[in-house]
């Protein structure tokens, strides 16, 4: 248990050298931080609420690049370890594909969470600039967008487990869309009429992700109050949500010829 | 009789190309065994099936159907590998590491802990002659050097079975050398070594027995002496001033195979009608250049013998 633990740490800690090479990366924290800068000159457009807006922004920037950062640099590792043989070499160590890809995911987790911290500190101190409100609640809103990134990386994950990164980019992307209106999909299946309807929306809406549950942007940005609950259910799901989609991924990847 | 360490029992492997409607079967249910302390080669021509065989033997590739074991373990299990290690081939490593860092990260992997971990790592790098290159990135190496890293990763937890694919093929005759050296050291120290390889010369100076493969089927099984005795010897004699009459006597009597004509004219025969192909040559006034016994390469006896049987079939 501990001798599996520290080949996890091994491979996760590998898995962000990996990726803290990769320029895409670069290339999206970059324009990341530009579109949190320019949230400012935006704002200046406008005579209200202008602190709004740099804000809406801010979240905005943070969720789109936090999100494409996991997608778009997860779904190349695996890919790559199996294209250039060293997986060969992995394997034949005391490593299970179970640890493999749980150290690929948390390596993988780790490295966006570190984007995530670089962005939100940029969004705060441009906040702080403008003379936006930093309060609790944009803490929990930003919190809970590295719970939503927790389940990205899961899903990037998942998908490059059996496929190329170019299928594995775009299932990603779709699931995290249709992760994001999985409520309207449930809305508009109870709103149908039709029992058949509702129930295959219902359906739909268990397996796909609710991703607006992590979305506190408009408490943040209004300065709500934010209850506990709306904090911890949402974290207890994504890690649920997440465990699952990993043992997945390594049920199916445990299942591949490696070739 | 030693204890199996390796067990291959009727392993059957299709592969489904592309799409994969149609299976292509790879290996037609091979079985055999290797024994404690021996360098077992697996020998077969490309495309025979012996990377196939160790990626199932690694739990890389999955056997359609049959049973293999390692130290009397499924090979689907990863705990036995603590005691193997695995040089693949053509072996890739991460190239943003140093030497140094990636036999540290496979020896974690592998479980050795502590200031043992340094202190293995270091006289690794030193057995394998890249004590100078230790602290340089892989990205500059060359192939004889990666190939080295490779032999020192599957070494790193001092595993009791050594799994090496093709492990002198494309270095150059001194880096051939020396991993031929090291794969000898290693019997010296009472490993277990299996070797694929598609070269004839050698399985000649480092197996102990070999099994021979193609088209996916086992063909010999046995110790390496008895195989290569049985092979058929080739000489090159080089003449000079040979007269085409003579040639054509030559290549009908001898079955030799000629190569270029009146000056410089290179003949391969049987290593028994040498001498007499050397006195029917003088007798024509010809001049001998030069006679040299031919290495037949595995993969010539074997299209040899498959062609002639005709038992064998395209894998
Ligand atoms: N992933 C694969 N898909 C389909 N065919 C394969 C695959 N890998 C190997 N083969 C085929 O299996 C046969 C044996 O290959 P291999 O085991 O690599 O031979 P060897 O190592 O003896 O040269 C070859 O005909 C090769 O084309
Ligand atoms: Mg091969």
């Amino acid at each position: 248990m501990i001798d599996s633990c520290l080949r996890i740490a091994t491979l996760a800690e590998n898995t962000v050298r990996q990726a803290i090479r990769s320029r895409l990366l670069y290339t999206l924290l970059f324009f990341g931080l530009v579109m949190i800068a320019t949230s400012v000159a935006v704002s200046s457009l406008s005579y209200v609420e202008s602190e709004r807006i740099v804000q809406d922004v801010g979240f905005a920037a943070i969720r789109i690049f936090g999100v494409g950062i996991a997608i778009f640099v997860g779904v190349g590792l695996i890919h790559d370890e199996i294209e250039r043989r060293t997986l060969y070499t992995l394997l034949s160590k005391p490593v299970s594909r179970m640890e493999f890809i749980a150290g690929k995911y948390l390596g993988l987790l780790f490295t966006v969470w570190i984007q995530l911290a670089i962005l939100s500190l940029a969004f705060v101190l441009v906040s702080l600039a403008v003379g936006a409100p930093v309060t609790a609640s944009l803490f929990a809103a930003l919190g809970l967008i590295g719970a939503e990134l927790m389940v990205v990386v899961a899903i990037a994950t998942f998908f490059s487990s059996f496929t190329t990164p170019m299928l594995a980019s775009l299932m990603s992307v779709g699931i995290f869309v249709a992760g994001r209106l999985s409520r309207d999909i449930l809305q508009l299946g109870q709103g149908s009429g039709d029992t058949g309807t509702a129930a295959a929306a219902e359906a739909l809406y268990r397996v796909l992700p609710d991703l607006e549950a992590f979305d506190l942007t408009v408490q943040a940005v209004h300065g709500l109050p934010i209850a506990d609950a709306d904090v911890l259910l949402p974290l207890a799901y994504g890690i649920a949500y997440s465990a699952v989609l990993v043992m997945a991924a390594a049920w199916v990847f445990e299942r591949r010829d490696l070739r | 009789m030693a204890d199996a360490i390796v067990k291959v029992e009727a392993i059957v492997k299709d592969f489904r190309p592309g799409l994969g409607i149609r299976a292509k079967r790879v290996l037609h249910g091979i079985s055999f065994e290797v024994r404690e302390g021996e360098i077992f080669g697996f020998v077969g021509p490309n495309g025979a099936g012996k990377t196939t065989t160790l990626k199932i033997l690694m739990g890389l590739v999955r056997p359609t159907s049959g049973k293999a074991s390692v130290l009397g373990c499924p090979v689907r299990e990863s705990a036995f590998r603590r005691h193997v290690g695995f040089l693949p081939e053509n072996p890739y490593f991460y190239d943003f590491l140093t030497a140094r860092e990636i036999l540290d990260f496979y020896a974690k992997l592998s479980g050795v802990r502590g200031a043992a971990r340094k202190t293995r790592v270091s006289s690794l790098l030193e057995w394998v002659g890249l004590e100078g290159a230790a602290d340089e990135r892989l990205r500059g190496f060359s192939k004889g050097m990666l190939q080295r890293v490779g032999i020192a990763q599957a070494l790193v937890h001092d595993p009791k079975v050594i799994f090496l694919d093709e492990p002198m093929s494309g270095l150059d005759p001194i880096g051939r050398v020396a991993i031929r050296d090291l794969i000898l050291g290693l019997r010296a120290e009472g490993k277990t070594v299996f070797m694929n390889t598609h070269i004839l010369s050698d399985v000649e100076t480092t197996c102990d027995r070999v099994a021979i493969i193609a088209g996916g089927r086992i063909r010999y099984e046995g110790r390496t002496r008895a195989f290569l005795d049985g092979a058929e010897r080739l000489s090159d004699v080089v003449l000079a001033r040979l007269d085409a009459v003579c040639t054509a006597r030559l290549e009908q009597r001898y079955e030799a195979l000629v190569t270029g004509i009146g000056d410089r004219a290179e003949l391969r025969v049987r290593e028994k009608d040498v001498s007499a192909v050397l006195a029917e040559a003088l007798r024509a006034g010809a001049e001998v250049i030069s006679v040299t016994p031919y290495r037949v390469s595995l993969e010539e006896t074997f299209l040899a013998a498959v062609a002639s049987s005709g038992t064998g079939e395209a894998s």
